[in-house]
């Protein structure tokens, strides 16, 4: 008796631990595809996809691509139908058809709870013929010059307020022995940054500059301070101001060369200063920033998105990606992914409060602002990684600054007659 | 005619139905679109004739530089393997201790994937924190330090000595089969008569070894004007375009969405090596007529 009892037990035990099995062979993994930026360095969105498993038994599997290397893919993986369940995507209002094809390959979340909370500035750089397709989190994105107060001090050098000055300390830094200015092209990105965040000083001296690109009535190549630009970039690689291994640093060493007094400015998101000083409390309070002075700009640039993430209207599994992106806007942890990230000192998510520092504050305040180019002139964010391989080349000496912009021109046309622009015919 | 053959001709048909189909069928589809605007903005397709060839020509596009490229990755890695695997084949069909185990050595590195030997080679040579330069530092031949992946001078150098070092295992395997078919009387002969082992090499070795130098030739041929993961591990076709290969070229245009041009490229590409494999296959016919 006793026997069967105990057969039986084990029977039902086994029966139990198949269902279980059964039931985690079923259990449902979302896919999410993204670039090494796409994600905070904190490792908050990690930890929000594990709580979120925890919360429902469904796994994030983040799938991360080295920068330089993550648009093309996405771009080949939508196009030949193989994107991941959720995708992460940089999202401005000109190039999100091209870089995701909202219409055919993202879900609709307009109908979404979440989609109201969110900031109505943001709405246009993740939504295509009036449906919002994607979800995002940071706040304004704003590309500052972080440097070592201490060092500066030392030096008897201040933080540069034009072109001039910025190579005159830069020198006086170089023969200190310290690299002046961390670059890092490996990502393909940011050497990029200084050309197009610089748009609000092109339009000082040529008003309404961003609507006569857009209407095809003015040639991108013919900006001068663009050439200016370049041209003093490429003087500072030449001059060693950037180190002789920048080109094959990549923007994550940033922390460690700045850190270690082995760099002593870099060009970064506003919020990387409050995380540098997380990562290394040495550093805290000794962080300044200033406004890029290439060109003599002192206009700080605004770029009202970032990225965002979308769902694969091609996935089986729709009702958990929306699941996800509801437990990710959830109050609770909007706020703990804003505590979990100092990078993050604002969102666009109204509910939760700004964190910026008073001193990044009190300077910021003080400078005019504008609105970034590639956020407003069309096939200019769509060729970003296509110019960070054109300043390489220049750099490495296969190309000139006049090569650059007239690459840069070229490759806008081509752009336009491919998606039949009616301002290029 | 027919009735003395094993098998009748229809028995072919399904093969030649699949061969219509999954090859032959997509090259001409892929000729046909090289002709037109064919793109992943607009549904509609128009014949442009032959405008994404004279595109090819442009001054202001890169693909000139890609296809001699092409040419060079394939000519400098077939000529290194071959030479570097002949070698290799020699010294390890001599009796040597632990032969098996340095053929398996040499060997291994085929078995891995491009991707893993890109992410190794990129590490190993970073200038400033990779093994190479700082083991060329710690020997006190700090002089030799390159920029290995972003010089123009050494990107090229560096791309062909990772590939080869990856391929060379391949060739060897070959080459040893091959040296293994010669009949030892033919170096025992040559012995007798006082040959040398260069003149032996040149004289026996090489002329018996034909066929496989040209299988590996073609190998390597087709390989290298297919090469894509390398590169793209490696350097991303850098710095700037410099390493751009036909392949690469070809990704970039599929991922801005303009097909046609991607497929021009594709077109090209078959064709040229079409043209290369004919004349290589043409001539291991001729050689094995001779023979």
């Amino acid at each position: 008796m006793i026997n069967r009892k105990a057969g039986m037990l084990i029977g039902a035990l086994a029966l139990v631990l198949s269902a279980g099995a059964f039931a985690q062979g079923k259990a449902v993994s979302l896919s999410f595809g993204t670039h090494q930026s796409g994600l905070p360095v904190s490792g908050i969105v990690q930890k929000l996809g594990a709580d979120f498993e925890k919360e429902t038994g469904i796994k994030i599997d983040f799938q991360i691509v080295p920068d330089a290397q993550w648009r093309d893919l996405l771009k080949a993986k939508i196009q030949a139908g193989e994107a991941p369940d959720i995708f992460c995507s940089d999202a401005d209002p000109l190039s999100l058809y091209d870089r995701v094809r909202p219409d055919t390959s993202c879900m609709d979340l307009s109908g979404q709870e979440f989609v109201k909370r969110m900031a109505s500035s943001v709405l246009p750089a993740i939504s295509y013929k009036g449906k919002v397709y994607g979800i995002t989190f940071p706040g304004e994105k704003i590309w500052v010059y972080f440097y070592n107060k201490d060092l500066f001090a030392k030096l008897g050098i201040k933080a540069p307020t034009n072109y001039a000055e910025f190579k005159a300390i830069s020198a006086k830094i170089a023969a200190s022995g310290i690299v002046p200015v961390y670059e890092a092209l490996q990502n393909g990105w940011h050497q990029v940054l200084p050309l197009f965040e610089s748009g609000p000083l092109y339009q000082t001296t040529n008003a309404g500059l961003y609507d006569k690109l857009n209407a095809n009535a003015y040639n991108i190549k013919d900006i001068p301070q663009l050439k200016t630009i370049i041209s003093q970039l490429k003087e500072f690689a030449d001059l060693g101001y950037y180190g002789k291994d920048f080109m094959s640093n990549s923007i994550e060493g940033d922390y460690k060369a700045i850190a270690e007094g082995k760099a002593a400015m870099v060009l970064e998101g506003i919020g990387w200063g409050t995380q540098a000083e997380t990562d290394f409390p040495a550093l805290k309070g000794k962080l300044g920033i200033f406004v890029m002075p290439w060109g003599d700009n002192q206009i700080i640039g605004i770029n009202p998105a970032s990225n965002a993430y979308f769902g694969n209207v091609k996935s089986k599994h729709q009702k958990e990606i929306l699941q996800f992106f509801a437990f990710l806007a959830r109050h609770d942890n909007l706020q703990k992914r804003s505590d979990g990230d100092p990078q993050a000192l604002a969102m666009c998510w109204p509910e939760i409060a700004t964190k910026y520092p008073k001193d990044y504050a009190d300077y910021l305040a003080k400078l005019k602002r504008g609105t970034v180019m590639q956020a407003a002139v069309k096939y200019v964010d769509s060729q970003w990684m296509d110019v960070g391989k054109d300043l390489e080349a220049m750099y490495a000496g296969a190309s000139t600054v006049d090569q650059v912009l007239q690459t840069i021109s070229a490759r806008r046309d081509e752009q336009a007659k491919l998606q039949k622009d009616p301002s290029w015919k | 005619m027919n009735a003395r053959k094993t098998y009748p001709l229809w028995f072919s048909f399904g093969a030649l139905g699949l061969y219509f189909m999954l090859f032959f069928f997509p090259c001409l589809l892929g000729l046909f679109y090289s002709f037109t605007d064919w793109n992943s903005f607009r549904p509609e397709l128009n014949f442009v004739g032959l405008a994404n060839f004279r595109n090819l020509f442009r001054g202001n596009t890169p693909y000139l530089l890609y296809f001699g490229n092409t040419l060079k990755f394939t000519f400098f890695t077939t000529l290194w393997k071959t030479l570097v695997g002949f070698a290799l084949a020699l010294l390890f069909t001599r009796r040597s201790r632990f032969a098996d185990f340095h053929r398996m050595i040499i060997f291994s590195p085929q078995v891995l994937s491009f991707l893993i030997v890109g992410l190794v080679f990129r590490s190993l040579l970073h200038p400033s924190t990779g093994f190479v330069n700082l083991a060329l530092d710690a020997l006190g031949l700090g002089v030799l330090k390159q920029r290995w992946l972003t010089d123009l001078a050494w990107v090229w150098k560096s791309i062909i000595a990772v590939d080869t070092w990856k391929g060379v295992g391949y060739v060897m395997v070959v080459f040893i089969a091959g040296i293994k078919a010669i009949p030892a009387s033919y170096h025992e002969a040559a012995i007798v008569d006082g040959a040398s082992f260069l003149q032996r090499v040149v004289r026996i070795s090489i002329p018996m070894l034909v066929p496989s130098i040209m299988v590996v030739t073609v190998l390597n041929f087709t390989y290298g004007f297919r090469v894509f993961d390398i590169i793209y591990v490696l350097t991303n076709g850098g710095p700037g375009y410099a390493s751009g290969v036909m392949n690469t070229g070809v990704y970039k245009e599929f991922s801005k969405g303009d097909y046609g041009m991607g497929t021009t490229l594709s077109t090209v590409l078959f064709f040229f090596i079409t043209a290369v494999s004919w004349f290589i296959i043409r001539g291991m016919r001729a050689k094995e007529v001779e023979a």
